[in-house]
């Protein structure tokens, strides 16, 4: 496509509307009469021809609904002109024929939109377009056709008149159902909407107002402004977009303004039953059941339509918790087989009976081979218990036991790892503790809160355990470590959060091991707090309830 | 004694460990093979894994109590699956002790005598 085409395309479209909307000003400043009549039948006709031009240099794949926009439009033009020309015929003229025709052709070609872009597929938003499109439905028929109908003139004349507003419906119909397609983001569906809402709002002004209508009120604004949206949409190359169709959306969305729809649509009923009671207006019972009636069902078919989304999606959560806990049982086998054979292996060329002897220097290389895998098992332990945790498979099984023995034991075992680094590992405690905890778990919070002390202790430091009670069962763990801020005291138990000083001091861990020892003290039912101790370093303290409270509870 | 698990690997290093401790060892890489040399040579000790193919180590470890003439086979589990459910599984079909893996051979070693010292 060349050049010229291409900016003429993008341009027409403003110029059309530019020039529409200050021939639309122009019209109300010119005298009634014949000049206006000129005027406005001009915008009528030119949107009518616009349109067409729009298909023709935009080229949708569909066609028909825009040249049934065309004929729409120019269907109301030539009942522009035929009314100018003779104002005061008779209702219904051919004037009113022409009208009458349009509407029709108008929400033909919303509807064939709609389905172009797969609208129809989305049952639960045509349901809610059915909702709004019935409430207004409603109040069209209890205030605007009732009194058309209980007013003046002859039966046809009546009749004809009554047809406006339900074309009115027809219209909102298809405008309420595009709005279920995904294609109300496109630019030259805004304006779409732009041209059918300056419509209906210029025809129930029309259809409110009691005073009848001439020729040069302020209520042609509307109409003027309409055609011109109308032939600005077909101007606009995203029209050509607008009728594609579009990938399904399954989600459940509830934006605000779909809420307010909604819920301003279920009071329509109770709103026009306390208007006409207020006005004491006859009340037009048959129109407020059969609302209200359709509008319940409707509702009911939604609310279906929502609890059987909801159990598709639950099914699918639990379906993908299966599969994620399938998953950790298999990351458990096969990163834990190959980890026991490079462990196994490598102790077994470490022992000290075999024969020949290893060299020292090959020894040193062998036993960092054997320090990295036993901290390569000690991560792949963490990340499982973490996946358990989250997946809320930590089972306990509780049982009385002593606290103060457990923690000591804990000591014990790191006594060796303390020794080797310079670091003076007490404990303090003495009598027994009762708490009712499983052991494994306990062992292995204590073992981890004891590690932990020991890897950010540097030599020479100290760590203190100790257990008491006052009420509640307490171990505390204080070394004189690198510590961390008050700040950083509140974040230190979240999953994966590394203090500055560790990052720093280039201290090796995860993130992972104070979120898991806080998991299994409140899995135990305790607390677990975390602060800068005096003159440095850090103190733990973690209170489980006493044994017998502890088993109430459960 | 009798030792299974579905991982060469891991047999190997079993085996070895336990050879070199001074034990008699056989070993199978199938929970039916397993059984079947159990029947044969009646072993006092059967380390088995609990995920073999054929018979899993449970599986196995059922039939072997139910043999009255391996009323004095002791049986150890290995297992990979850390899951507490599977370990009550273990003792509850009768497994005198279980070692998880990864575990060290040194670990084993001390268990086996463990288990062989109080028979």
């Amino acid at each position: 496509m060349d050049l010229r085409k291409e900016l003429w395309k993008h341009h027409i479209g403003s110029l059309f509307l530019a020039g529409g909307v200050a021939l639309s000003g122009l019209y109300f400043l010119i005298p009634r009469g014949t000049p206006q009549s000129v005027v406005y039948d001009g915008i009528g006709i030119a949107a009518s021809l616009a349109i067409g031009l729009g298909v023709w240099l935009n080229r949708p794949d569909t066609r028909l609904p825009w040249l049934l926009f065309g004929l729409g439009n120019l269907s109301f033009a030539v009942a522009d002109i035929i009314f100018d020309v003779n104002p005061d015929a008779a209702v219904p003229g051919l004037a009113d024929w022409f009208y009458l025709a349009g509407y029709p052709l108008l929400a033909f070609g919303l509807a064939y939109l709609i389905f172009h872009a797969g609208g129809h597929h989305r049952f639960a938003a045509l349901v809610e377009a059915a909702i709004v499109t019935v409430a207004f439905a409603l109040f069209q028929w209890v205030f605007v056709v009732d009194r058309i109908v209980d007013g003046g003139g002859s039966a046809s004349e009546r009749a004809v008149n009554a047809l406006y507003p339900s074309m009115d419906v027809l219209l909102l119909a298809g405008l309420a159902g595009f709005f279920v397609t995904a294609a109300w983001r496109t630019p030259a569906f805004l304006l779409l909407v732009g041209a059918v809402v300056t419509m209906l709002v210029a025809d129930e002004v029309y259809g409110l107002s009691p005073g009848g209508y001439a020729a040069g009120d302020w209520v042609d604004l509307g109409w003027l402004l309409s055609y011109v949206l109308w032939a600005t949409a077909a101007l606009h190359p995203s029209m050509a977009r607008l009728s594609k169709p579009r990938p399904r959306v399954r989600q459940l969305r509830v934006s605000p303004v779909r809420i307010v729809l909604l819920v301003a649509a279920l009071l329509s009923a109770p709103a026009v039953l306390v208007v006409q009671d207020i006005r004491a207006a006859p009340l037009n019972v048959p129109a407020v059941v059969t609302a209200a009636s359709i509008m319940a069902v409707l509702v009911v078919l939604r609310l279906v339509g929502i609890l059987r989304a909801l159990e598709r999606i639950r099914a699918r959560l639990i379906e993908a918790d299966r599969m994620k806990d399938e998953f950790v049982a298999l990351i458990s086998h096969d990163l834990r087989t190959p980890l026991t054979s490079i462990m196994g292996y490598t102790e077994l060329v470490l022992d000290d009976d075999l024969e020949p002897k290893l060299d020292d220097e090959r020894r040193s290389y062998l036993e960092v081979v054997s320090r990295s895998s036993a901290r390569l098992l000690r991560l792949v332990d963490d990340l499982l218990f973490v996946a358990r945790l989250q997946s809320g498979r930590l089972d306990l099984t509780p049982a009385p036991l002593d606290l103060c023995a457990l923690a000591r034991q804990a000591v014990g075992e790191a006594q060796r790892r303390a020794k080797a680094k310079g670091v003076e590992l007490v404990f303090d405690g003495n009598g027994s503790v009762e708490v009712a905890a499983d052991k494994g778990r306990l062992f292995q919070l204590l073992d981890n809160l004891v590690s932990n002390a020991l890897k950010f202790t540097p030599e020479g430091g100290r760590i203190e355990v100790r257990v008491s009670r006052n009420g509640a069962a307490v171990l505390e763990v204080s070394d004189t470590g690198i510590g961390f801020t008050a700040e950083e005291a509140a974040r230190i138990f979240e999953r994966f959060y590394r203090a500055d000083n560790a990052i720093e001091g280039q201290v090796q861990g995860t993130g992972l091991g104070l979120f898991i020892a806080q998991a299994i003290t409140e899995a135990h039912g305790g607390t677990i707090s975390a602060s800068p101790r005096d003159g440095g370093g850090a103190v733990f303290r973690i209170e489980l309830p006493a044994a017998r409270t502890a088993m109430m509870q459960r | 004694m009798l030792v299974a698990d579905d991982d060469d690997d891991i047999l190997l290093l079993v085996t070895t460990r336990l050879r070199r401790d001074g034990h008699e060892v056989v070993s199978a890489s199938r929970g039916d093979d397993a059984l079947a040399l159990a029947r044969e040579i009646r072993p006092a000790l059967a380390v088995l894994d609990v995920g073999m193919p054929g018979l899993d180590g449970l599986e196995v470890l059922e039939r072997i109590r139910a043999d009255e003439t391996l009323a004095g086979t002791r049986v150890l589990l290995l297992t990979a699956k850390a899951q507490e459910s599977d370990v009550r599984r273990g003792y509850a079909g009768g497994a005198d002790a279980y070692v998880k893996k990864p575990f060290s051979p040194a670990e084993l070693s001390t268990r086996v005598r463990e288990l062989l010292d109080e028979s």
